[in-house]
């Protein structure tokens, strides 16, 4: 079982083993939306060992972690989030969930100076939890009610990744430097277009300045 | 998209304006616009044209034009009026903008590198118009340009940008894929090492330097870089190849070769890859060893995914002989080394009831024991090992020691599915999901063995339990609106078993749409990625988009679609209610005429209803708040109603050919639908693209003889020149006085071990040669059950054929009477299986 990097190609048996294994699901465009706002934190485990059937035979996937880092963060403290992990029935406990969190943490932190990874997970779902909190260290942060659909309550919950960046530091004997994003913030916002319609912020670091950019729409006129 | 509330009051206001100004073309542009939003299409280009009467030169006229032409989807159209617009008011960044994206929709390189120069003309500052151009003149395939167009905007940087600016950092890495491409390895590494040392995305960096540096031959460099990205990910292949290759490993020493991979299992003790990999290229008793210790580790952990883990291996023979004997040792007590105790702790969670969980009460006691049952179970439940009995015996007995275990029960389904007894296989999977009903991974296998048992009802209903309660359309809708494929395939697939061809196709057509709307979705992507700045990815996407439908999601319906488009050409009885069942009898070429006919009435009729009810009211409106289109035919009946199947077949057979032609069943699925519309020509390039890939495919032999004996009978009707190359290139396959008989009978010989190809030959025989040899063909086909290697699935495909030729009932007894002593446990051969 291979951990990489997801890619787009892979997000079709994304989409399959989210539905296959988990009632929140997304649509396609949802899915390239974290592939093309942050390609570093979505990983996949794949299974690479039979040979391809067919020319056409997309990589086999069995798991994923599907991630972001939040758009508007409070007090602009850069943070990830982990909008959707899932394993194969077929293919857990081989430690792929595990492998996958961990590769997504470090290039939070690498790659968009994350302070801390959040995210949500019923609370009766056990081995989750137990993933969670005792194999990789997260906390409960809260509790919120209802959070989920069919009403099942959701933890909220936080982990800590300043260690990360220490590991990094003492590996790469680099200054890890600061968060992407913050100091542009400073400079002002510099608006573009003025679409009507359904708004989704973008934020995107540069050094001129934060674009408080706003995603295109197609209807204008 | 608007939301509703801002639809309504820009209609008002449009109509106040309109109240006082009628002619104002703009205002009445502006209302077809959103009028077109609601999803009254045609309305609404009414409208646009009105708009256009009154205002010829009004570029917003124009402009709305193209933006109806594309969001219909007319991108020629669109295309059109955009220009125009944009002639009337050619430096308008709007218009402009929307040109270049529908440019690069449909990738008109050229086209879009010409409308990201002008846009650059007016923004010369900003930076994504600089890479905007460069993506455009990348994949228009001039990559010097591409970065010289990067460089240029690079130059006008006084001082170098801060390390959090990730739309520098990331046109730094772009820059350097395009050197990379242009397969100038050495600067693409110099430039790496200058430009990007700081580079946030550390990961990507690291792997491209050490790719670089094994292309050049620098292995002691390469070697570091390699064991660098190992620290960081153990668990990937690539990487250890990259160290094998740059430390020159004679991949003929598996000593020195598993020697590196011991090193990495030391280090990474809850590493797999380590382990795993050296099974593959260790043989012999060295194989032997690692695959013990290997089997055993894993089976005294308890982990229920080691035989998916191993199956690979099967491929060689003999590592599946030793796998069967070590493991076959463990479940006699011998050969078992001490290896429990040493087995990493496990957690203590194993007192709680688990949704989700895989723990269960094996674990508590010894998990060593039922988990060689259950990996013997699957191993000879496994097709290159299959002995279903043996299998059987095994899950019983793990299941004694674990009544509870999912996963058990879930393999016990798939014995009986194996065994051919669908009946049974989806009730112990309905089983297995009871034992937990939280696990949406369980309840997806119960509804998938639920279909293939044709249980649409019962399996939808185990889905709703997941789905969203609040989706329009009930679990279906929300399956639907969630991109389900499998589902909607397999769905499709049971009614198509079943005969119900309409519902069959209304589920291929729904794939068909999904991928358009994944076609569309990149759409927002060509201006949000250059606001975005992550390039790669975008680039990415655009190639994967650009063969988005080779994908099998998309090539299995449409093949299946195919088929029954064929189907309904040549049995049209099948579209009407009255008949049903596909065996039904085969009408002649009279009939077929009076009911296309017929059916050509039906379905004006049924349009014009359809019609009626696109009368004009608010159209509901899915969870974006985007209109939502009522279905009109939620049968399938009004597709299955097509005056020209073949016609509607094309629709499916287009992008088969265009994304998957080197997939056989494709070609083949292409050549019937060609013959039948007589196009000879394009039927024989199917033919010779699908013997190219597999000239003793048993199909391509059906598919030769078949064209020769059309080409004897009724040569195409195309000019003389024309005639003569179809001619050769068929030659090449049968030639013009080939004896078809001995054709047909030296490929029975050749492959009289294989049923699918001695089922091929008596086709041939009884369908094209010979129709008085029906009953000869009859009882050498039941002889093919007694074949060796003949499968469950040949079994049933000759039983099909064997009613499709309309042989004798006695013969169709006996085969299904010998089907069952071959595979007794089967209720596939019963008629009407299904619930
Ligand atoms: C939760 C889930 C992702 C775990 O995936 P996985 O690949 O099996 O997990 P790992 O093998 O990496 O497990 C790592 C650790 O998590 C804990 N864990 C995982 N599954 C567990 C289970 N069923 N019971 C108890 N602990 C469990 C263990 O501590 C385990 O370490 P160990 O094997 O050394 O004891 C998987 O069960 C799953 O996909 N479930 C359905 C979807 C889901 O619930 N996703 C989470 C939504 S928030």
């Amino acid at each position: 079982m291979d951990i990489r990097v997801l890619t787009p190609a892979d997000i079709p048996h994304v989409q399959s083993t989210n539905i296959t294994n988990l009632p929140e699901n997304y649509f396609l465009k949802y899915y390239l939306y974290h592939a093309l706002s942050w390609p570093q934190l979505s990983y996949v485990a794949v299974d690479v060992s039979r040979p391809k059937k067919s020319p056409y035979e997309p990589p086999r996937i069995v798991g994923y972690v599907l991630a972001k880092m939040e758009e508007e963060p409070i007090n602009n403290i850069q943070h990830g989030h982990i909008t959707s992990l899932s394993v194969m029935r077929t293919h857990r406990r081989l430690g792929l969930a595990e492998k996958l969190m961990r590769q997504s943490q470090r290039a939070m932190v690498e790659t968009y100076g994350a302070h801390y990874v959040s995210l949500h997970v019923r609370m009766s779902n056990v081995a989750a939890l137990r993933l969670y909190k005792d194999t990789l260290g997260f906390d409960v942060e809260k509790v919120e009610a209802k959070y989920y659909a069919d009403g099942e309550d959701a933890y909220s919950m936080k982990m800590d990744l300043e260690f990360i960046k220490d590991q990094l530091e003492e590996t790469y004997g680099v200054d890890e430097g600061d968060a992407v994003g913050e100091e542009g913030k400073k400079d002002g916002a510099r608006k573009e277009g003025d679409k009507k319609g359904k708004k989704r912020k973008v934020k995107l670091g540069r050094g001129l300045g934060v674009g408080d950019l706003v995603e295109k729409n197609e209807s204008k006129g | 998209m608007f939301c509703i509330g801002q639809l309504h009051r820009g209609i008002k206001a449009a109509d106040q304006i309109l109240k006082k100004k009628p002619d104002h073309g703009d205002t009445i542009a502006m209302k077809a616009l959103i009028i077109n939003n609601q999803g009254h299409t045609e309305e609404a280009f009414a409208m646009a044209k009105l708009a256009l009467q009154k205002s010829m030169k009004s570029h917003i006229c124009w402009h709305v034009y193209g933006l109806l032409y594309r969001s219909n989807k007319n991108f020629e159209e669109a295309l059109k009026a955009y220009k125009f617009a944009l002639k009337l008011e050619p430096d308008s960044p709007q218009i402009q903008k929307d040109l270049a994206f529908l440019q690069m929709q449909i990738r008109d390189y050229p086209g879009y590198v010409q409308s990201r120069r002008a846009i650059i003309q007016n923004k010369t500052l900003f930076r994504q118009n600089w890479t905007a151009l460069a993506v455009a003149q990348h994949l228009a395939g001039d990559l010097w340009e591409a970065e010289r167009t990067l460089t240029t905007f690079e130059e006008t940087l006084r001082s170098p940008p801060p390390k959090s600016d990730i739309e520098h950092a990331e046109a730094i890495l772009y820059k350097n894929t395009i050197i990379a491409e242009m397969g100038e390895t050495e600067r693409a590494l110099d430039h790496l090492n200058a430009a990007a040392k700081d580079s946030p995305d550390r990961g990507w960096v690291m792997e491209k330097k050490a790719d670089y540096l094994l292309q050049l031959g620098r292995m002691k460099e390469a070697e570091d870089a390699y064991r660098a990205l190992l620290d960081r990910n153990a668990e990937y292949r690539r990487y250890y190849e990259g160290l094998v290759a740059a430390m020159e490993i004679d991949k003929s020493d598996p000593q020195a070769l598993k020697a590196l991979y011991d090193e990495y299992a030391q280090k990474n003790p809850r590493g797999d890859a380590a382990r795993r990999i050296p099974l593959d290229f260790l043989t012999g008793s060295d194989f032997r060893e690692a695959a013990d210790s290997y089997l055993q580790r894993m089976l005294s952990k308890g982990i229920p995914s080691l035989f998916a883990n191993i199956k690979a291996l099967y491929a060689d023979s003999s590592k599946r002989d030793t796998v069967q004997d070590l493991v076959e040792g463990y479940r006699s007590g011998q050969g078992v080394v001490q290896m429990n105790g040493t087995a990493e702790k496990k957690p203590e969670s194993t007192e709680e009831q688990q949704p989700n969980g895989v723990e269960e009460k094996a674990e508590k006691t010894e998990p060593f024991k039922p988990s060689v049952h259950f990996f013997l179970a699957q191993h000879y439940n496994y097709h290159l090992s299959r002995d279903l009995d043996k299998a059987m015996e095994s899950i019983e007995e793990a299941i004694k020691s674990a009544p509870e275990s999912v996963d058990y029960h879930m393999t016990k389904a798939r014995i009986w599915k194996h065994h051919g007894d669908v009946q049974k296989a989806a009730a112990t999977m309905e089983h297995a999901r009871t034992l937990d009903t939280r696990d949406r991974y369980i309840n997806t296998k119960a509804a998938k063995y639920q279909l293939r048992y044709n249980d649409n009802d019962g399996a939808i209903e185990n889905m709703g339990l997941f789905t969203r309660k609040e989706a329009a359309g009930g679990p279906l809708g929300d399956l639907l609106d969630m991109q389900c494929q499998w589902f909607i395939y397999e769905d499709g697939m049971s009614y198509m078993r079943q005969g119900k061809l309409g519902l069959a196709l209304k589920r291929f057509m729904s794939i068909f749409s999904t991928f358009e709307t994944w076609q569309e979705d990149q759409y927002d992507f060509h201006s949000f990625s250059l606001r975005k700045g992550q390039i790669r990815a975008y680039v990415d996407m655009i190639r994967w988009e650009d063969h988005l439908r080779e994908h099998p999601f998309f090539a299995r319906a449409a093949i299946a679609a195919a088929e029954i488009y064929v189907m309904l050409y040549d049995r049209p009885e099948l579209a009407s209610p009255m008949t049903n069942g596909v065996n039904g009898d085969r009408n002649s070429a009279e009939q077929r005429k009076a009911q296309r006919k017929a059916r050509k009435e039906a379905e004006k009729a049924a349009q014009a209803e359809a019609q009626k009810k696109d009368a004009r009211k608010p159209a509901a409106v899915d969870q974006n708040g985007d209109p939502k289109k009522e279905d009109k035919d939620p049968k399938g009946d009004l597709l299955m109603k097509t005056s020209d199947p073949l016609e509607d077949a094309m629709k499916f057979i287009n992008p088969l050919l265009e994304f998957s032609p080197k997939y056989p069943k494709a070609q083949q699925t292409a050549f019937e639908v060609f013959i039948r519309r007589d196009k000879d020509l394009l039927a024989l390039r199917s033919l010779l693209a699908s013997h190219a890939i597999d000239p003793s495919d048993p199909t391509t032999h059906y598919q030769s003889l078949r064209l020769r004996q059309k080409a004897i009978q009724k040569p195409p009707a195309v000019p003389e020149a024309a005639l003569k190359v179809f001619e050769s290139e068929l030659s090449t396959l049968v030639s013009h006085d080939a004896d078809l008989s001995k054709l047909n009978n030296d490929f029975l010989q050749a492959h009289h071990e294989s049923a699918p190809h001695v089922q091929a030959s008596l086709r041939v025989r009884c369908e094209l040669l010979d129709p008085a040899s029906k009953d000869t063909a009859s009882q050498d086909l039941i002889r093919t059950l007694a074949l060796e290697g003949s499968t469950l699935e040949d079994a049933l495909r000759g039983l099909e054929l064997l009613r499709g030729w309309k042989a004798d009932e006695k013969y169709v007894d006996t085969y299904i009477a010998a089907a069952h002593e071959r595979y007794p446990k089967a209720t596939t051969f019963q008629e009407g299986q299904a619930k």
